[in-house]
């Protein structure tokens, strides 16, 4: 930040006969920055704020905007297709935690300093080649009732065979996850070999040197070095799994009816489907302000601990 | 020394049964991505066919399904936005690491900014406002979202990047008379063409993967980005696209991405460095 400040010294250092030249660092500087505010200003900072004020307003695409006040949030706590987004969006969260991020250090521990490590992570990263909407696609055609899923259940004789996967929540919420699991593992597990191979060896010789081994090991050495990144994985996790909509829209659409819907799905199809804007606009502004806190919680958390090591 | 060996085997055959399962749809999709489209049953779509048909199924997927139109859309937003992100967002870094634009903290921290905003936020203006200025539908109106969404982290690369630049490249060549802008053009931005390369390929494969956007503010086959044309494809299944044409056109779309990735992997292998991969 030093090289930031103090243009003015900067200037004055200059050799005093060499005034009518222009000054050292040029005169339209804002002229630099300027695209760029511009365009973040235009395209992210308006939209910002136009949909916090038409989350107070209801307005249907067409016709006048009228001013609502809470009214739209009101019905946001009463509405019980959102608290079934809601609960699903709860499934998403702790699915997210439980699967992606848990298995990802698994396989990341699994695979730390073994010979070959990168080969045996590889069937992991291979799913995170396509896109969501691709995933989405493959999922939705080996789940589909009467697809190849239920086929190879029953060819193997397990039971399954009938079950119509996507048809009925919370199981096609449930297959969902699973579906997102198989692609978002292998990045977890990137980012966790990544933090274990970060920690120093000499806490892990002296821990080897006592007699730890396995699970202690793990419990007493690792994971607590490892916090500061879990931290980091959770918190992106738990942000990306609150916004889950690629996947749902391209799998279900939030059905059969609203089973599957998500708060993302909601906002989306209540605005778009449903022509209700400023009902809309208030399911964006809880997302945004739940995902915010959970960001700041993280972030606050991680720069805490990280004063703890610095004193 | 032999409890460790053991632990060491029964953690490879750990990895081995999870990697096969991870494995097992990956199969299942290319095999079936890759047979003739008639020969498609769910019964038996774990044994592979004898024949190939990936290519007649991909055909049929580029002209059936609008797909081969939408490759081109989004290989336009894909490479024009990510690209007027970068300059723009070089041109910030430059202005205010550089040029020590004043109150330089305060304005990298607006465009920063930038990137906190979840998409939900955005969609009903955008599509609201669009619809009345002509950009809905609009190819131009897609490269200018695009780019927003991707110019702030491209300012954060940059103005990371140059503030490892020593000031007095900057010093020397403005006493030999050059101009700001002249500076930045021809000294600046080549230095940081690994940089620039980098956020290129992240916000390419963003730009790409893109479902949301595509699918609030375009409607026809000639503006709509392949994600959205593709997730149309799934919808057509249910009403009789063979399932290996979807699952052919899965693969096809997904290769971009991953072709850049592997061909510009030294840019990568130089600024991330992720160990053992």
């Amino acid at each position: 930040m030093l090289l930031l400040e103090h243009p003015k010294v900067l200037r004055r250092s200059l050799p005093s006969g060499r005034r009518r030249r222009p000054p050292l660092l040029g005169r339209f500087r804002f002229g630099y920055v300027s695209p760029a505010v511009l365009l973040v200003a235009v395209l992210l900072y308006l939209p910002f704020l136009w949909t916090v004020y038409q989350s107070f307003t209801t307005y249907s695409g067409l016709g006048p905007t009228t001013w609502a006040g809470l009214a739209n949030y009101r019905e946001l706590l009463h509405d019980p297709v959102l608290l079934t987004a809601v609960w699903n969006t709860l499934l998403w969260v702790a699915g997210t935690l439980v699967l992606p991020v848990a298995l990802g250090l698994l396989v990341a521990v699994l695979s730390f300093n073994i010979r070959g490590a990168s080969w045996y992570r590889l069937p992991f990263l291979l799913p995170y080649a396509m896109s969501g909407t691709g995933v989405a696609v493959a999922w939705s055609i080996i789940l589909q009732h009467g697809g190849i899923a239920n086929s190879l259940l029953s060819a193997l004789g397990l039971p399954g065979g009938g079950e119509s996967f996507l048809l009925y929540a919370p199981q096609n919420t449930l297959v969902m996850i699973l579906a997102s699991t198989w692609q978002q593992l292998g990045v977890n597990a990137l980012l966790f070999v990544v933090g274990l191979q970060s920690i120093p060896r000499e806490p892990i010789e002296a821990a080897r040197i006592d007699g730890a081994s396995g699970w202690t090991m793990f419990r007493k050495i690792y994971w607590p070095l490892l916090a500061p990144l879990t931290a980091v994985v959770v918190g992106l996790s738990l942000v990306a799994s609150l916004k889950t909509f690629d996947i749902v829209w391209v799998m279900t659409q939030g059905g059969p009816g609203t089973s599957s819907q998500t708060l993302a799905i909601a906002m989306y199809r209540d605005t778009f489907v449903a022509d209700q804007y400023g009902y809309g606009s208030a399911i964006a502004v809880v997302l945004t302000v739940v995902s915010g806190l959970i960001s700041f919680v993280y972030l606050r958390r991680q720069l805490g601990s990280r004063k703890e090591i610095g004193a | 020394m032999r409890k460790r060996l053991l632990g060491e085997a029964s953690r490879r055959a750990t990895l081995v049964v999870l990697g096969l399962i991870w494995l097992f749809p990956a199969y299942l999709i290319i095999i079936t991505a890759i047979r003739p489209a008639d020969s498609f049953n769910p019964s038996s779509a774990w044994i592979p066919s004898g024949h190939l048909g990936l290519w007649a199924n991909v055909a049929k997927a580029w002209t059936a399904s609008a797909i081969g139109q939408s490759l081109g859309s989004s290989l336009l937003y894909s490479v024009a936005a990510p690209l007027l992100a970068c300059l723009i967002g070089a041109l910030a870094g430059y202005a205010i690491v550089v040029l020590r634009l004043r109150h330089g903290f305060f304005w990298f921290m607006l465009i920063f900014g930038g990137t906190v905003f979840p998409s939900q936020m955005l969609l009903i203006p955008l599509f609201v406002s669009y619809a009345k200025v002509g950009l809905y539908d609009n190819r131009i109106g897609m490269i200018i979202i695009y780019t927003a969404i991707s110019a702030p982290f491209a300012a954060f690369v940059m103005r990371n990047f140059f503030t490892n630049v020593a000031f007095s490249i900057f010093e020397a060549a403005r006493m030999d008379g050059a101009s700001t802008l002249r500076i930045f053009a021809q000294l600046y931005l080549p230095l940081a063409r690994t940089a620039l390369a980098a956020v290129f390929i992240l916000e390419f494969t963003f730009v790409w993967n893109d479902l949301l956007f595509g699918l609030t503010l375009t409607q026809s086959p000639g503006t709509r980005p392949v994600m959205t044309a593709l997730a149309a494809l799934q919808s057509d299944v249910y009403a009789g696209t063979p399932v290996p044409v979807a699952l052919a056109a899965g693969l096809i779309v997904s290769l971009p991405p991953i072709v850049l990735f592997l061909a510009t992997q030294r840019f990568f292998a130089r600024g991330l460095a992720l160990g053992q991969l």
